[in-house]
């Protein structure tokens, strides 16, 4: 086995051998939605794409919650099956702009909730470590893509470890950068506070530049930032980490790999200490609170009056709208349409949806309180690995129990990055590090310190990379 | 039982922004539909919205403006709700942090001054439309996201035609603001209210929402229906439901929308969209300076600064444009008044008559203070300075090209009008002749020959001045109307009417007059002035603004009877203002007496040494013209004698409602020897009409309602009721009470303007039943007397400034602001 060269993915699309080979490939996993290798995407605003630089001419998958302008916009879901988005969103022009080529959109679970891509009308993708298990989710397409060797790069979204955990079950790195680095314009909105748009690679330097590319200000989205200059960013040293101790409740799989984690970090000569969280207890709750609230109302603008699917007839604009949810809509964002209304209704909104954002104030700052203590927080991804498909080995609501790592970042609105943390049994364990805002290059700088120990392996079968395979005399 | 009614309004007006308010398309009216849409105002997936700084800008300004409470920090919030036209089925709006809280807004309506509090102020986006058609809904999106600013009214308000009024300041400080241009029948200006009704001192009852209030005067009788309606089962002992009613203006009814138990739950929760928006120093400072003057202060200082009078004031500061005009034409040079006089007068006819806007006119306000300072030096005279204005309008060139290529310009040498006079005078040396003995009747055509002489060019006041120093005399017209004073005692001592031929006789030869006096007189009927009418009117009315219109007279002396002198003498203050000296006198003794004789000297003498306007003399006494009543106090000579009721409250108006006359004028005839004045038949005609639609009556101790209801049926929409001291009556649950009379003419149109029994000021602020009264819709007349508000109301349906006066609202407007 050897690394793929950046330099090969940037030319496979000049190669008309790429995109059989990438349907071929995907026939088996099912990761994309949609695949168009042809489409020379027109900039938006007449620039040309970067000829040059590290990401020029590089495929790039894109998670089908995330506009791309010519291509479908499907969310995973029947109300918006047909719909095309007129536009670009900002994170994918600004790739564009650096001269990346999108190829496709990948498979997620109906508007990025669920944890499995199993909830989606293009039905479940396979995780190419064991087609008989899930890929993770919601961003589960983009991380099969990438490990499958498919794309060197792939976006998707985190809301609450849709980036993330997807990256873990498939061997990865998953990015979820600090809330309003990159901007969310063109992200179809789920939990408008809590989620960001993340990068999934196996290649630290793409995503590390794809994550410059992409980040900063943008007028579209005022909730977006720039980033502070180098001087005021946190430093990328990895010296104090602490580790989440206590009772986790880790399948065998990953308390083997987190415990392998901690004695590589402390052999880097880091001060390693572990601490427990009080407000962990209260993360799940507050968070599904929250996100479902918000999902009440972002999910509202899709009724079949001006996009998306509707009945042929209705009585009268109110029964359009009715029967176009009642048919469009899969059941589990029904479940969380009629949660979030539930928790806002007037009256019981202190029980519920503020006393959310109490516990989301009470999380801040305890983790400010690490940070002020700590370089970072290493905590597992998620407590198992790759599960089966269905509901055997995890229920719908175990597997939302399950966000309890992940969705501390989003309600902190700081960064994390799910990094490889080795392969045990035959399936990938994904071991995250949280930093404190705009840490992304602390984040970086401790996978390179991990892949030291644990580079990211490639699953079975998915040992060469498309770009390998297809341009001449690449394998070696 | 006495009830209180509570309004509050709850008003929405878009805000004039270039952009909508989260995205950069057009905020446009009237456009192809769904052309001004883009991803984010028709909520598509992924799409954000972002903030434009310019609508929180503008609203800022507003809740300024109505001296709110600014918030450092606002934030929005999404509104649930469901509805085909609202793309996101979810509002942007503002709920737990508005921008602006806790103003107010001060009213003054039917002189009772009140401030109305604001609640609170917040920014929005409004929604798309739907339109049904046929078997189809069809959508447009292109008001998607316009923003709209949303204020809210404490329930200070208590009466439909009050609402109406703070609608149309709120409406004129926005156009002021230039933040809204206030269209409701396009929408930019949408009102709904909420309206509760108790019985007095028992605090709000319970509420009920009024909405599809498409007009000011939709809001008004929405209101008034709602509070009846109200007011109705309260009195039968019943209970109001809360609810949410509709106006349905074709059928002037409300109907129950919905009942409060199936009303929204909006599910308020903060925007995690937007950040909250911070006011800094810069945007504060940016507030401020695109604050203006608002109308009410301008309007003072427009009276203080240029010396208008408030009606004039208030007209020009109606809407910013005008005033603007004003002071660019008096920085130009235009005489205040004149501007004030020209602007409400002729431009605005043309106006009228063109159906077009002042600002974008072909006539600028340099235009226009050209054309007055042409008149004021005596370039062009009055007729042809109205021509002029005309040509302005028609030819879009200065008015001093237009003077000069149509040789319109006045001949204002008094040398060369000199030579002209002095060869009339030469060629008509008979008339002079008959001048020069007494006899003043060929002067009117001696002027005519020198007009005519000039083609109507000459300055008619210039004719007249040199002609009167060529003649080395003065000229006063005396006019008979009617009274003891030329009238005579018949052998079984009745008094008669006569003539007034032995008076101006003895005038002629009275040694304590100039000797260069020429009386011109003119009998308009014999009769007593108790039995003057509207015919007789119109005759002195087309008399005195024919001599208005030529200027042949020093001043005009009228000499009638006591009896009806305190109308007739109001009803040509109101008409000719200031225009020319014009005194009116009476005598309390019949015929040629001595004390007759010395009222006419007296008259004479005034006449030819006071300022224009109207006054009355009596004896050795001299009165203005408005709020006199005429006593007979025992003890005394037993002669009588005028009095002026309320003296210090008593105006004295510069600007007649005749400049204003509206409607079809005389015949047009350049050679200026014929006055351009409507002929006296039509005005007799109007005046007898507008008599026979007011009644003047005095309410009294078991005055029937009814007798009000049958004279309102029989064609009555004007009443002059005379009330007790300050403006009270009886308003209790009686057979006789007036409420009912109130009520009945509400429903149908009927004005009552009210006035006092006794020398007061009526103004409805003291008393329960005055503010009965004022619920009731009547309009107090403050210091005027019966007799002065009655021949006022004749001048405002004579000369058509209200229109052809079925529109009681311009009626009552302009006679509030007297």
């Amino acid at each position: 086995m050897r690394a793929s060269s950046p330099e090969r993915w940037q030319q496979v699309l000049a190669n008309s051998a790429y995109a059989d080979a990438l349907r071929s490939r995907d026939s088996s996993i099912n990761a994309f939605l949609e695949i168009d290798t042809d489409r020379r995407h027109s900039h938006g605003d007449g620039t040309s794409p970067a000829a040059a630089g590290p990401l020029a001419a590089l495929p790039l998958a894109v998670k089908d919650n995330i506009a791309v302008r010519g291509f479908g916009l499907t969310c995973g879901s029947r109300i918006l099956a047909n719909h095309i988005s007129p536009y670009d969103a900002t994170v994918v022009a600004r790739l564009v702009a650096a001269g990346m080529v999108p190829v496709g959109k990948t498979n997620l679970d109906e508007f990025g909730m669920g944890s499995a891509t199993e909830h989606s009308i293009a039905g479940p993708t396979n995780n190419p470590w064991d087609a008989d298990r899930v890929a993770g989710g919601s961003s589960g397409g983009s991380a099969a893509a990438v490990a499958a060797g498919m794309v060197p790069l792939a976006l998707g979204t985190d809301t609450g470890g849709s980036v993330r955990q997807p990256a873990a079950f498939c061997g990865i790195y998953g990015l979820k950068p600090t809330y309003g680095t990159l901007s969310r314009y063109g992200l179809v909105a789920y939990a408008s506070s809590l989620e960001v748009a993340g990068l999934l690679s196996r290649d630290l330097a793409i995503l590390r530049a794809a994550y410059e590319a992409a980040s900063g200000a943008d007028v579209m989205d005022q909730t977006s930032v720039s980033l502070p200059d180098a001087a005021s960013r946190p430093s990328d040293e990895v010296r104090r980490v602490a580790f989440l101790g206590g009772e986790l409740g880790l399948d065998q799989r990953t308390a083997a790999a987190y415990r392998r984690m901690r004695d590589v970090v402390a052999a880097t000569g880091a001060a390693v200490e572990d601490i427990e969280l009080v407000t962990a207890e209260a993360v799940v709750p507050a968070y599904y609170t929250i996100a479902a609230a918000e999902a009440s109302a972002n999910l509202a603008r899709f009724n079949g009056v001006r996009y998306g699917e509707r009945p042929v007839f209705a009585e009268n604009p109110e029964a359009l709208v009715r029967q176009a949810r009642t048919e469009g809509f899969g059941d589990e964002v029904k479940l969380r349409i009629l949660l979030g209304t539930y928790v806002l209704r007037s009256g019981f909104q202190e029980q519920y949806y503020q006393r959310a954002q109490r516990v989301r104030t009470a999380i801040r700052r305890e983790l400010a309180s690490v940070f002020a203590r700590h370089d970072l927080l290493v905590l597992p991804v998620y407590p198992t690995a790759a599960f089966r498909h269905g509901e055997a080995e995890l229920t719908a609501f175990q597997q939302k129990l399950a966000d309890r790592f992940t969705t501390l970042a989003n309600l902190a609105a700081l960064p994390a990055l799910s990094v490889p943390g080795g392969v045990c049994d035959g399936l990938p364990v994904g071991i995250q590090a949280i930093g404190p805002a705009f840490s992304e290059a602390r984040l970086m700088r401790f996978a390179e310190l991990a892949a030291a120990e644990l580079p990211p392996q490639r699953p079975p079968g998915y040992e060469i990379e498309l770009c390998d395979e297809v341009i001449p005399g690449g394998r070696t | 039982m006495s009830y209180r009614s509570f309004v509050g309004l709850e008003i929405h007006i878009q805000l004039a922004t270039r952009t909508k308010v989260f995205c950069g398309c057009r905020a446009a009216f009237g456009d192809e539909p769904n052309t001004n849409i883009c991803p984010v105002c028709a909520g598509y997936p992924g799409a954000l919205p972002a903030l434009n700084e310019d609508a929180m800008l503008k609203s800022y300004v507003v809740a300024r403006a109505l001296n709110c409470r600014l918030s450092p920090v606002c934030e929005f919030e999404r509104k649930n709700y469901f509805y085909p036209d609202l793309p996101k089925n979810y509002q942007i709006s503002q709920f737990a942090a508005p921008l602006g809280r806790d103003g107010y807004l001060d009213l003054e309506f039917r002189r009772r001054r009140k401030r109305v509090r604001i609640r609170e102020c917040h920014l929005e986006e409004d929604a798309g439309k739907m339109i049904h058609a046929g078997d189809q809904s069809l959508l447009d999106f292109n008001r998607a996201g316009t923003p709209l600013l949303e204020i809210v009214t404490e329930p200070d308000l208590e009466i439909g035609e009050e609402a109406e009024h703070l609608l149309q300041e709120f409406r004129r400080l926005v156009r002021y603001l230039g933040v809204c241009d206030g269209n409701m029948e396009e929408g930019s200006l949408r009102c709904d209210a909420n309206v509760s009704v108790n019985e007095e001192r028992a605090g709000l009852g319970t509420k009920v929402e009024i909405k599809n209030m498409n007009s000011f005067r939709f809001v008004r009788k929405a209101l008034d229906y709602e509070i009846d309606r109200q007011q109705d089962i309260l009195g039968r002992g019943g209970t109001i439901v809360q609810e949410t009613r509709l106006w349905n203006e074709n059928r002037d009814v409300s109907e129950s929308m919905r009942v409060k138990e199936s009303s929204n739950d909006y599910r308020y929760f903060p925007e995690p969209d937007l950040p909250p928006f911070q006011t800094d120093d810069a945007f504060l400072a940016a507030v401020e300076s695109s604050l203006v003057e608002l109308p009410p202060e301008r309007t003072a200082r427009f009276v203080s600064q240029y010396e208008l009078q408030p009606a004039q004031a208030s007209f020009l500061c109606d809407e910013r444009g005008s005033a603007d005009f004003f002071e660019a034409a008096v920085a130009a040079g235009a005489q205040p008044s004149d501007a004030a006089v020209w602007l409400m007068g002729d431009v605005q006819k043309l106006l009228n008559r063109s159906g077009t806007q002042l600002t974008g006119s072909p006539l600028t306000p340099e235009r226009l203070a050209e054309l007055l300072v042409l008149l004021a030096t005596g370039r062009i005279h009055g007729k042809l300075a109205k021509q002029t204005l005309e040509a302005v309008f028609t030819d879009d060139m200065d008015p001093r090209q237009i003077i000069a290529e149509r040789g319109w310009e006045q001949i204002t040498d008094p040398a060369a009008i000199g030579k002209i006079v002095d060869a009339v005078l030469t060629e008509q040396h008979e008339a002079v002749a008959q001048i020069r003995s007494g006899d003043s009747r060929p002067h009117g055509y001696l002027v005519g020959q020198v007009m005519r002489a000039t083609s109507g060019r000459a300055d008619p006041r210039l004719v007249q001045r040199v002609l009167e120093e060529r003649l080395a005399l003065q000229f006063i017209q005396v006019l008979g109307f009617g009274g003891a004073i030329s009238g005579s005692r018949r052998e079984d001592g009745v008094v008669v009417p006569g003539s007034l031929e032995s008076l101006i006789r003895s005038l002629r030869g009275d040694p304590a007059l100039p000797a260069d006096i020429r009386y011109d007189e003119l009998d308009l009927g014999g009769f007593l002035s108790e039995e003057v009418s509207p015919r007789d009117w119109a005759l002195l009315i087309h008399a005195i603004a024919r001599h208005a219109a030529t200027g042949d007279t020093s001043g005009i002396v009228i000499a009638t009877g006591t009896d009806t002198l305190s109308y007739t003498a109001a009803l040509l203050s109101w008409l000719f203002g200031a225009s020319l000296p014009i005194v009116l006198t009476a005598s309390a003794t019949t015929g040629d007496t001595a004390e007759s004789r010395e009222s006419l000297r007296h008259a004479v003498q005034t006449a030819v040494s006071s300022a224009p306007g109207v006054s009355v003399v009596f004896g050795a006494e001299r009165y203005p013209a408005v709020n006199l009543k005429f006593e007979r106090v025992p003890g005394e000579s037993g002669e009588g004698a005028f009095r002026t009721w309320n003296r210090h409250g008593v105006p004295e108006p510069r600007v007649g409602l005749w400049t204003s006359f509206q409607g079809s004028s005389g015949t047009q005839d350049l050679s200026g020897s014929a006055p351009d004045i409507p002929d006296a038949q039509m005005l007799a005609g109007r005046l007898e009409d507008a008599a026979r639609r007011i009644f003047v009556t005095k309410v009294f101790p078991g005055m029937s309602a009814q007798a009000l209801v049958a004279l309102i049926d029989a064609g009555v929409r004007y009443f002059v009721l005379e009330l007790y001291d300050t403006g009270t009556a009886s308003v209790r649950e009686t057979p006789f009470s007036l409420r009912h009379a109130l009520e009945y003419g509400h429903r149908h149109d009927v004005t009552f303007f009210c006035t006092s029994q006794q020398e007061a000021d009526v103004d409805f602020s003291t008393y329960v039943t005055s503010h009965d009264l004022w619920r009731g819709g009547a309009i107090p007349m403050g210091t005027l007397t019966t007799e002065s508000v009655y021949t006022r109301l004749l001048a405002v349906l004579l000369t058509g400034v209200a229109g052809d006066g079925s529109d009681p609202d311009a009626v009552a407007h302009i006679m509030e602001s007297g």
